[in-house]
């Protein structure tokens, strides 16, 4: 009876502790799933903008150690503070934007039921180099959506390419919105100004007006000045033909780094269709100084009494501006190929 | 320069002057024949033709206009394009350039000079170039004298960014529209210095003309009150600015109203909002001054406070309406080219079909060399010129070279601007070192030689290798002179006029002259600089500026090659389809149909309707039987790609191929971009997805493209194709031009449905609504 009563009670320990674990597989996950999604909304409200920072320690935790069908998907932002020095990388400028997207998806599901679906969160390079390792991330920018269904981190489906960060925020949002069937709505950003900040500005304007006015009306402003007026023009003139609004709108760096030699630095470009900044800033001083240097001579020279001075500085001059507009040619025909030559007649050839 | 070395005799100086008139004159006919000629480079080495794809646009209106007369012309509705839509051509176009063709035919008609249409299409570009620079010459010689409107001129006759848009053949809007807006703004700076009513009526009169022909307009009205609005803040105000302003918004906007396609946009949209906020300004501004005409100062002072408070009050509550119009608009009211040119990141941002534009890229610095070439080296010493002495005009031309050269530095196409202000700043500069350094010879030589040769002098100078600017000195003091003799009672406009000379004379009292070897050196520098000018121009136009695009050659060893594929496909279009058959073919092509093959296109150049043309890109991103149900429901009959894969022409259907899916993609979503890329690229070969290999496109362009090498290698992307052999099952091939550029087929016609028909037949008898099964939008 002894050893019946053993063996039943064996039995009983058995069965209690298979029913336990049946019942840990297939009724605690409830539990912890809403405790990993109560976690997380309780790290993102620490946060402004909604977006988790997370550590290994954090990948491992929502990603890695829970079971498959999560109740959320979760945007990752793969940061780098050591490339953000790097303009071309624009990491700050996406990760602007990654927070924008953040507070836009906040905003716009603000006690909806999908606000506990996406979570977005970033992680930093030097703190969770392992975590890299894991999403099999090697370039930078990279912005990963890791959907509920995702098992392996190394799936590179949910990889945001380059065409869906190029028009920032938005296009994140659209990607985000294909992706998780989920509403991000549309993008709000800060306007420039607040509005107390315009009242101010507009009533400290009101409050110039008239005073300006009486200014000019006397006609004593730096406005009558034509100095300043001659400068700016030739300024203005200056940075146009020098290309920069070219490198503002297209964000070209003053210069590169050269791919086979990283110590040499590449200022100029080959191929008509791009510039560099610096390489436009010199272009466009070579443009703008003979000018300056013919009216120099045809305004101020002129006056000079000394003769030997005139000689000099028109010798200085000219040198100056014959080899800027070689130099030019010169470029133009590096860059672009460009030959030109003259139609003598035929019977001069 | 020569009429100021001794004060003579009435008997010699009007010889002088008659003699400066008579030069000028003539160096000014053969400028004008130099911009018509230079333009012909086109026609010499290609034929009288109209170039590319709006130019043909233009030509079928003006065709229409002539023979249909100006009312029909008006009221055209043409069903011949945008099918099944049609387009109000009416009421849609720019109008200036098809009425001066046409009244120019017209007139050579009735004098019995029997040109055709094409013709006179072909050489109006070449004809408004002369007078463009013709105009250029008033405009600089009201700034600076005639010797720097002389050399402004001719260089603008040959100033490669203009050339481009007007060579012969070049038959577009541009080709009046810069002579238009030259002539506006001379117009504006003699009103200015004259403060005649006469001129400011024909001011705004030829700035209706400039409304008619182009677009640009809005750069005139924003441009002149932003002149008006600097003289006024620099207290340059005076009764002549009025004169000059005034008249022009007021009669400029009702003339402005009066273009239909302009209409009440011209009272409504923000770009024109700046002249009337001006308008308002001058108006307390002139009050201003009246009032301090009447009172004391003492009775002023009380006044000013006054009147600058209302007047104030007042700005504010217009300029609180207009914000309030401009914010309810979605766009602030203005359009979206406009936005990214005073915001050059907009388009890239937020439109990126402007931002595709090849035309709305901003330039380079290699663009100035290539287009403005030597005169980006001499605008600054211009803009200095302006500012010694600064004058209302001098003003004017330093804020419009301002302006446009910051426009032109956001986009491209606004290098068109630019020109003429460049030879306008470098006529200045070139013309002030002539008259600088030839003086100096001049003086240097007398001193050394006898005063007795001073005659002998004088004609050396004309002599000198620039001799417009040389004989445009000459011609300076007989303006002054003829101004002073001419105009009475206006004194104040004659200061700007004035100041030169004295200027001068003070030169000549302080001898103000450099070296003699250095200035020879320095004239010869700036000659060879010119020669270099002349030489990039002629090569530019020669060369760069002058192919038809309709008509294509390649040099290679063996000799020249011609491909005509266009025109001929085209005729093959005209001669063996029905007239009332509908073409698709990708929007570029539209123009060029209608107007050589006659045939009803679905979408056209003049890309309006987004959707309509997402639905044709749909259709070419799609399976061949998506596409013939999209097709089909359009009535096409034709489908007409271009390929360049054969003899390497790069700007085929393939590499738009890109626009087509983003287009379609943007009205339709079910297409998407993803679904032809690999690795971020489009790829037609072996690495090609199968959604780009089962496309329309795709399979049109590359239809039995393997028989012509066996290997079906692609020259335009370099690479062989994925897939080679397939068959077409909704369509079938009936034209294929010589070189394979232009492959045109025709939709199959709908199977017969044997195995299914018993039943519907019966469907049909039960039921009427059957008949017609509720047909399945193909487009979603």
């Amino acid at each position: 009876m002894a050893i019946n009563k053993k063996l039943l009670s064996l039995l009983l320990l058995v069965s209690s502790l298979s029913s336990i674990a049946l019942s840990s597989s297939s009724f605690s996950d409830p539990d912890s799933d809403s405790d990993l999604t109560n976690e997380l909304v309780s790290l993102r409200s620490n946060s402004e903008s909604g977006v988790i920072h997370l550590d290994d320690h954090g990948i491992s935790k929502f990603l890695i150690s829970s079971p498959t069908p999560r109740p959320y998907s979760i945007l990752v932002f793969f940061d780098a503070t050591q490339l953000h020095s790097k303009t071309e990388l624009r990491l700050q400028e996406l990760r602007r934007e990654f927070h924008l997207l953040s507070a836009t998806f906040l905003a716009a599901n603000n006690n909806g039921s999908d606000l506990n679906k996406l979570f977005f969160c970033e992680i930093e390079f030097s703190q969770s180099q392992s975590s890299f390792k894991r999403f099999n991330v090697n370039a930078l920018p990279h912005i990963r959506l890791v959907t509920a269904s995702t098992s392996k981190l190394t799936d590179e489906s949910g990889q945001m390419d380059q065409s869906d960060f190029s028009r920032l925020a938005e296009s994140m949002a659209e990607f985000v919105e294909q992706r998780t069937k989920l509403t991000v709505g549309p993008i709000q950003r800060p306007p420039l100004l607040s509005k107390p900040q315009i009242s101010v500005i507009v009533a400290m304007i009101v409050v110039a007006a008239p005073f300006v006015v009486k200014r000019i009306l006397r006609g004593e402003t730096l406005l009558h000045d034509h100095r300043l007026w001659l400068s700016g023009a030739i300024f203005v003139y200056f940075f146009s033909v020098a290309g920069t609004m070219h490198n503002i709108i297209r964000k070209m760096p003053m210069f590169l780094q050269d791919r086979n030699d990283p110590n040499k630095l590449v200022f100029f470009y080959q191929g008509s269709g791009m510039q560099l900044g610096a390489e436009g800033f010199a272009v466009g001083f070579l443009y703008t100084v003979v000018g300056l240097l013919l009216a120099f001579v045809t305004n101020v020279l002129v006056r000079v009494g000394n003769v030997n001075v005139q000689r000099l500085v028109m010798l200085v001059a000219l040198v100056v501006s014959s080899w800027a507009v070689k130099q030019v040619v010169y470029l133009d025909n590096w860059k672009t190929g460009y030959g030109i030559h003259p139609y003598w007649p035929s019977s001069w050839q | 320069m020569a009429t100021q070395e001794s004060p003579p005799p009435g008997t010699s100086s009007a010889m002088r002057n008659a003699f400066g008139t008579v030069l000028s004159a003539l160096i000014l006919l053969l400028i004008g024949v130099l911009a018509f000629s230079i333009r012909l480079f086109s026609v010499i080495k290609y034929e009288s033709v109209i170039h590319e794809f709006d130019p043909y646009f233009n030509y079928r209106v003006t065709q229409f206009l002539s023979k249909n007369g100006i009312y029909e012309f008006w009221n055209w509705f043409d069903d011949r394009t945008w099918y099944p839509l049609g387009r109000v051509i009416g009421g849609t176009v720019y109008p200036g350039l098809t009425l001066t063709a046409g009244t120019i035919w017209w007139a050579l008609n009735a004098i019995n000079i029997p040109l055709s249409v094409e013709t006179v299409c072909v050489f109006t570009a070449p004809v408004f170039s002369a007078f463009a620079s013709w105009a250029t010459y008033l405009l600089t010689k009201e700034v600076k004298g005639s010797g720097a409107g002389l050399a402004a001129a001719a260089l603008l006759a040959m100033v490669p960014s203009y050339i481009s848009r007007s060579v012969a053949g070049s038959y577009d809007n541009e080709a009046v529209a810069i002579f238009a807006l030259i002539f506006t703004f001379y117009l504006y700076i003699k009103t200015l210095n004259t403060g005649s009513l006469f001129y400011a009526t024909l001011n705004a009169l030829t700035y209706f003309y400039m409304v008619c022909s182009w677009g640009g307009y809005t750069f005139i009205i924003n441009l002149i009150p932003m002149h008006v609005l600097l003289c006024i803040v620099t207290g340059r105000y005076s009764p002549r600015l009025y004169i000059a302003y005034a008249p022009l918004v007021v009669l400029g906007t009702l003339l402005a109203a009066l273009v239909p396609v302009v209409g009440f946009n011209a009272v409504l949209t923000s770009e024109h909002f700046a002249s009337f906020l001006v308008f308002i300004i001058i108006h307390v501004v002139a009050l201003v001054y009246y009032i301090k005409g009447i009172l004391s100062p003492k009775m002023f002072k009380v006044a000013v406070t006054l009147v600058v408070s209302i007047g104030l009050v007042v700005c504010l509550i217009v300029v609180a309406v207009l914000v309030a119009l401009v914010a309810s608009s979605p766009t602030g009211g203005w359009s979206g080219r406009s936005l990214s040119l005073l915001d050059p990141t907009y388009a890239s941002k937020y439109i990126p079909i402007i931002a595709s534009v090849s035309e709305h890229q901003p330039p380079t610095w290699p663009s100035y060399f290539m287009d403005i070439n030597v005169l980006a080296f001499l605008v600054p010493a211009g803009i200095i010129a302006c500012f010694s002495p600064l004058s209302d005009a001098s003003s004017f031309v330093v804020l419009y070279i301002v302006m446009s050269v910051y426009f032109s530095g956001v986009m491209v196409r606004l290098m068109l601007v630019l020109a003429p202000a460049a030879c306008i700043m470098s006529g200045i500069a070139l013309s002030q070192a002539f008259d600088v350094f030839t003086a100096s010879i001049k003086y240097q030589l007398g001193r050394s030689s006898n005063s007795k040769d001073d005659a002998e002098d004088n004609t050396s100078t004309n002599n000198a290798p620039k001799d417009d600017s040389s004989s445009g000195k000459t011609d300076k003091g007989e303006e002054v002179a003829k101004e002073r003799s001419s105009k009475k009672g206006k004194k104040k406009e004659r200061e700007p006029a004035d100041k030169p000379s004295v200027k001068s004379k003070i030169a000549k009292k302080r001898a103000l002259v450099l070296p003699l070897e250095a200035s020879i050196v320095a004239l010869l520098l700036l000659i060879m600089l010119g020669a270099f000018y002349v030489i990039h121009c002629v090569w530019a136009a020669a060369e760069a500026y002058s192919a038809p695009s309709i008509v294509l050659t390649s040099q290679s060893r063996d000799g020249l090659h011609v491909f005509d594929d266009f025109r001929e496909s085209y005729a093959w279009l005209s001669h063996n389809t029905d007239v009332d058959d509908k073409v698709a073919s990708w929007w570029d092509y539209g123009y060029q149909t209608t107007a050589m093959a006659n045939r009803t296109v679905i979408v056209d150049n003049n890309t309006w309707n987004n959707t309509h043309i997402a639905t044709v890109g749909t259709a070419m991103s799609s399976p061949e039987k998506a596409a013939w149900e999209i097709f089909n429901s359009l009535d096409v009959k034709y489908v007409l790609v271009v390929f360049g894969g054969l003899i390497g022409y790069p700007s085929d259907d393939i590499n738009k191929f890109l626009w087509m899916v983003r287009i379609g993609g943007g009205v339709f979503p079910h297409i998407k971009e993803a679904d032809y890329l690999r690795d971020g690229q489009y790829r037609i070969d072996s690495e090609a997805t199968p959604t780009m290999l089962n496309c329309l496109m795709y399979k049109l362009s590359y239809y039995r493209f393997v028989e012509t090498d066996g290997k079906a290698y692609d020259r335009v992307r370099r690479t062989e194709i994925g897939k080679k052999n397939f068959k077409l099952t909704h369509f079938e091939e009936v034209f294929t031009s010589h070189h394979w550029m232009v492959r045109i087929y025709k939709l199959k016609p709908q199977k017969n449905r044997i195995r299914g028909r018993a039943k519907k037949l019966k469907l049909k008898t039960s039921s009427g609504l059957d008949s017609k099964p509720a047909k399945k939008n193909p487009w979603i």
